[in-house]
């Protein structure tokens, strides 16, 4: 075993072609064969590996590292050539199909079968781009295949087979060569559309339900027990309202400032009460504290809270149709213009879909709890509310997409100019400060006192839609929020 | 010296990656102080808590990489217009590909844009919202619609636009950290980062912003990782990506005072990325020798007749090559055994296994010692920690010759620790095993059975050869290897490094806080050579007669302060 106490010597080849006298005269003369040097000294191994790919390939596994393994094995025969550090052959030769078979020197003491000659594979590296395939078409860049090469085994010394210096030049040529003129941009499936599911439609009907039965309580009883019933159908409305905006598309990350909450329950409770106050104040009262009734002095209007609950689920749906629609959208267009442009209708388009939802709604509480019409005679009856729901819907679309300071401002905005209209109206009884009051006297006595939240509410909502035909309509407010591992 | 060592995902968190590696340098280069500089990488990492921290890590500071608050940062105009300018020159770099512009030039446009930005998010407070904003998905179009721009890029459609923004944010966050002031990342000597890509970011700034030296050492390549690892993505994605990191890396290369890849084959990389030949010192990853020094020290207990094969059960180690050589080997020495002992690694490893054992069964039927006497498989598979084999070097020590028949492997951990129990091994010729091994071995072609076989055979058949080779194994492992060697290389670079590149600092006064002139003295700035090589001689004073003549070369070099004064 003289010869393998060669495998003692360690080492990588010096230079990727002889590694001896007679390997050079093969360089030399054969150069423009594929395979300098690597002759199938070792040529044993080819069928040994074969026997590996079958018993890997007739077993019951199908590794996916296995398999490509073992397809690696049946072309590029890498251990068909004699490491340099092993630098004898082993002892039998076989016929070996990739190898070129004139430079096939069997050893003289083993008697070998004949090596049925074959011309080169002329393109090794064709052969291992073909096997590599899918990684070269994938590749975007020549050290990508680098990696995928190494990852299968291939070596700097696997590389001077195709007679490069390293596996970097090797996945140069790879990537230079392999063809890009066929292969088209696959438009990008649309993302899984948000799954409209079950719990949430659920929940966005919750709070209506939950009013309604409030406003049916507060009907039914009298005194003591609709005080009761007052309290706790207030916190279980709040708390269903809660429950509906914590899940599904109207569901947000992102931290809004905390007085957003404030004044949203600040307007929710003039809608409700505001109206008869401003009355009253302009009327000189208010003389007694809200009994719950439409038809005292104080009224409370149950119909706009009533319909705003309801259209919890209006709002929910259509924001999840923004969004699926906006995605989709996103998938299709080519640059951000043309999303832009897109998108716009869009908006509009739920916009005026939530809007209606909002006057049906309005319509059909007010039919069915036949109310008398709040103010009779003034312009429109329900200004308020629908204005109060626009400003709300929008403030929330534009939270849930990351837009969390505008929504604040002109909510702030909205809920200031009603305190100011309460406010002066009050303010104006004072001694020598009649001038106060006239603005709003003029504007209760004009149009109503649903004039008042539907101004505020109105330039707010405006607002806010103008502002979100520009930050709705980026792709970047639609991008999707989870983040990727690296 | 007062080192900041960066890391992503890695040390003081329990399940960071080469924490084990870190923790020793830390204990064992106890005469500096380490700050902790950590990233992490989810959120289970840093539930699971830290590892104790010795003492002379005065300092841990972490960020997470895997979330950003919003941190409600709202640039005004000026500096919304700077980082327009900044984040459109870097995705411009991005989508130049291979023009014919120098790299050198590309290299600096992305480094300006980089510490363009950073300067941007240290005056700002935070870059988080305007690095996912509009207008940095507007760059990235501009760019990709450039001319001269690359195919895959030209290609990018509006959700690739915005993957890519989005990766941006995350791979950028540690510009918006406030790590780099006086008191943070600014009054260390040196940053040691513990690996590439995100960890050395704060290296690139700290330098940018302090001066401070880095050094980063690198065991896997971060880029070649990011390669294999992110596949899913469409192509323009990865092309804007890959070119990303690709800078990030020739940045991180270039400004580095000085790399330590863990091998061969991380230092090609890295020189293909850049790197300077004569900044890169190989530093071999150091194992603990104690554990196997008793086992290394009597080769008399092997079984003579035994082959081991250690490590994790997975294809890339092609035991179905190692069982076919194993028949080959039976077939010239009948009395030989295979252990092979290793645990799967995950439903993949566990099917190998068990296709391995049924092929075991197929070739080898089972065998006993005569009539009446229960028969055994001569291939045995076995776990660490079982009754048979209860430690590591139990399992080492039991067989005369290690065999390692991989067709891919990185740094072969399996055949260093059969080095450190002085066993003979056959291992075949896949990634760094030839620089492992040296001479100490025997070296085999991947898949070939037969060769593997035959050198199995001669080594059984030789025992003289054996225990000579397994006893220069364990010489080469104990010079290489070993703890101490990777923490003296360490210590010897911080001292190369602060040697060659202090930090300038202003020294301020103590109770007015105003810069105190002429603290530190002039020389400790002086360019050129401490040791001039021309004529004139240095002589420590009052040194005799003698002693003035040419230079000679002592044994025990004079020390440059007695030189000096």
């Amino acid at each position: 075993m003289s010869e393998l106490g060669e495998l003692d010597r360690p080492g990588t080849p010096i230079s990727p072609g002889a590694w001896d006298v007679r390997s050079e005269e093969w360089v030399l003369g054969e150069g423009a064969d594929g395979d300098e040097g690597w002759v199938g000294a070792t040529g044993a191994v080819l069928k040994s590996g074969a026997t590996t790919a079958e018993a890997a390939d007739g077993g019951a596994v199908t590794a996916p590292g296995a398999a490509d393994a073992d397809d690696a094995d049946e072309g590029e025969a890498p251990p068909a050539r004699p490491h340099p550090t092993t630098a004898q052959p082993t002892t039998r030769t076989t016929p070996s199909p990739a190898q070129p078979a004139t430079r096939t020197t069997p050893p003289p003491a083993q008697p070998t079968p004949p090596t049925p000659r074959r011309t080169a594979a002329v393109d090794p590296v064709k052969a291992l781009m073909h096997r590599h395939r899918e990684l070269c078409e994938r590749a975007v860049d020549p050290l990508e295949i680098a990696a995928g090469l190494e990852a299968h085994g291939v070596t700097d010394r696997t590389a001077t087979r195709f007679r490069h210096r390293d596996v970097f030049s090797l996945a140069e040529e790879m990537y230079a060569r392999v063809s890009r003129d066929g292969d088209t941009p696959v438009p990008a499936a649309a993302p899984e559309a948000p799954r409209a599911g079950a719990d949430w439609i659920l929940l966005t009907l919750l709070p209506g339900a939950l009013c309604a039965a409030t406003v049916v309580g507060l009907r039914l009883t009298d005194g003591q027990p609709r005080l009761a019933a007052a309290v706790v159908g207030t916190l279980a409305v709040a708390l269903s309202l809660r429950a509906a905006l914590a899940r599904g598309p109207l569901s947000t990350t992102h931290h809004s400032p905390p007085r957003t909450l404030t004044l949203t329950c600040w307007l929710i409770t003039y809608a409700l009460l505001g109206d008869g106050l401003l009355r009253a104040a302009v009327n000189g009262g208010p003389d007694a504290l809200p009994n719950g009734t439409p038809d005292s002095p104080w009224p409370l209007t149950a119909t706009p809270i009533l319909a705003l609950t309801l259209s919890c689920a209006p709002a929910a749906w259509t924001a999840h149709f923004f969004t699926t629609r906006a995605r989709r959208k996103l998938t299709l267009s080519r640059g951000l213009e043309d999303f832009t442009a897109s998108v716009l209708p869009l908006l509009f388009g739920v916009f005026a879909l939530y809007l209606c939802a909002l006057t049906a709604l309005l319509t059909l509480t007010g039919t069915a709890l036949s109310d008398p019409t709040p103010y009779a005679g003034t312009l429109t009856p329900y200004a308020g509310t629908l204005t109060l729901g626009a400003l709300l819907f929008l403030s929330r679309l534009l939270t849930t997409h990351g837009f969390t300071h505008a929504p604040a401002l002109v909510l702030t905005a909205a809920t200031t100019t009603e305190l100011t209209a309460l406010a002066t109206a009050f303010a104006s009884r004072l001694p020598g400060c009649d001038f106060l009051g006239t603005p709003v006297e003029t504007l209760v006595q004009t149009w109503g006192p649903g004039a008042v939240p539907a101004l505020a509410c109105g330039a707010g909502a405006t607002t806010l839609l103008l502002h979100s035909t520009r930050r709705l309509t980026r792709a970047s407010a639609h991008a999707p929020t989870t983040d990727q591992p690296w | 010296m007062r080192i900041g060592l960066l890391t992503e995902g890695g040390y003081p968190y329990v399940s960071g990656d080469a924490r084990l590696w870190c923790d020793r340098l830390v204990r064992g280069l106890g005469q500096h102080e380490f700050d902790l500089y950590a990233l992490s990488r989810s959120e289970r990492q840093e539930d699971e808590g830290w590892v104790e921290l010795p003492p002379q890590v005065s300092r841990v500071r972490t960020a997470p990489l895997w979330t950003a608050e919003d941190d409600g940062v709202v640039l005004g105009r000026r500096a919304r217009r700077r980082f327009a300018e900044c984040y459109g020159e870097l995705a411009a770099v991005l989508c130049a590909g291979p023009s014919e512009e120098s790299s050198a030039v590309e290299a600096d446009r992305f480094g300006s844009a980089l510490y363009g930005l950073a300067e941007l998010a240290r005056d700002e407070g935070g870059l988080v919202g305007a690095l996912r904003s509009e207008t940095a998905v507007r760059a990235l179009e501009r760019a990709c619609r450039a001319p001269g721009a690359p195919r895959a890029a030209r290609e990018a459609r509006v959700p690739d636009l915005l993957a890519v923004a989005a990766h941006l944010e995350r791979a950028l966050r540690p510009l918006s950290l406030d790590w780099y002031e006086d008191d943070g990342l600014g009054s260390v000597d040196l940053c040691h980062a513990a690996s590439g890509g995100p960890a050395a970011l704060p290296g690139l700034l700290a330098r940018h912003f302090a001066g401070v030296p880095l050094l980063v050492t690198e065991y896997g390549v971060q880029l070649r990782t990011h390669f294999l690892s992110a596949t899913e993505a469409s192509p323009p994605v990865r092309a804007l990506l890959a070119a990303f990191h690709g800078r990030l890396a020739t940045e991180i290369y270039g400004r580095a005072a000085l790399i330590t890849p863990g091998n061969t084959h991380a230092r090609r990389w890295q020189e293909r990325c850049g790197a300077d030949r004569d900044k890169i010192r190989t530093v071999y990853p150091g194992m603990d020798a104690a554990h196997f020094a008793e086992v290394g020290e009597s080769p008399e207990c092997a079984d003579p007749d035994t082959l081991v094969w250690v490590g994790r059960v997975e294809p890339t180690k092609d035991l179905i090559s190692l069982l076919h050589a194993f028949a080959e080997i039976r077939k010239e020495e009948p009395k030989t055994r295979l252990r092979i002992i290793g645990v799967p690694v995950g439903a993949e490893g566990a099917a190998y296994l068990g296709h391995c054992k049924a092929l075991a069964a197929q070739l080898f039927p089972d065998e006993a010692d005569g009539l009446h006497a229960v028969g055994d498989n001569p291939v045995s598979f076995e776990d660490i920690g079982g009754p048979e084999v209860p430690t590591l070097a139990e399992a080492y020590a039991s067989g005369a010759l290690t065999v390692l028949s991989s067709v891919v492997e990185g740094f072969p951990i399996s055949l260093v620790e059969a080095m450190f129990c002085g066993r003979a091994t056959v291992s075949t010729d896949v990634g760094a095993v030839v620089e492992v091994i040296g001479g100490t071995g025997l070296v085999v072609p991947p898949r070939n059975p037969r060769a593997l076989a035959e050198a199995c055979v001669a080594l059984l058949r030789d025992p003289e050869r054996r225990e000579r080779l397994g006893a220069a194994a364990r010489a080469r492992a104990l010079e290489l290897f070993t703890i101490e060697q990777n923490i003296t290389a360490f210590h010897g670079i911080y001292l190369e490094i602060v040697s060659r590149h202090p930090v300038r600092r202003v020294v301020l006064d103590d109770t007015t806080g105003e810069p105190l002139p002429f603290a530190v003295p002039a020389e400790a700035h002086m360019p050129g050579r401490w040791t001039d090589s021309g004529s004139a001689r240095v002589v420590a004073r009052g040194g005799p007669g003698w002693a003035a003549g040419p230079p000679v070369r002592a044994n025990t070099p004079l020390p440059t302060t007695e030189a000096a004064r």
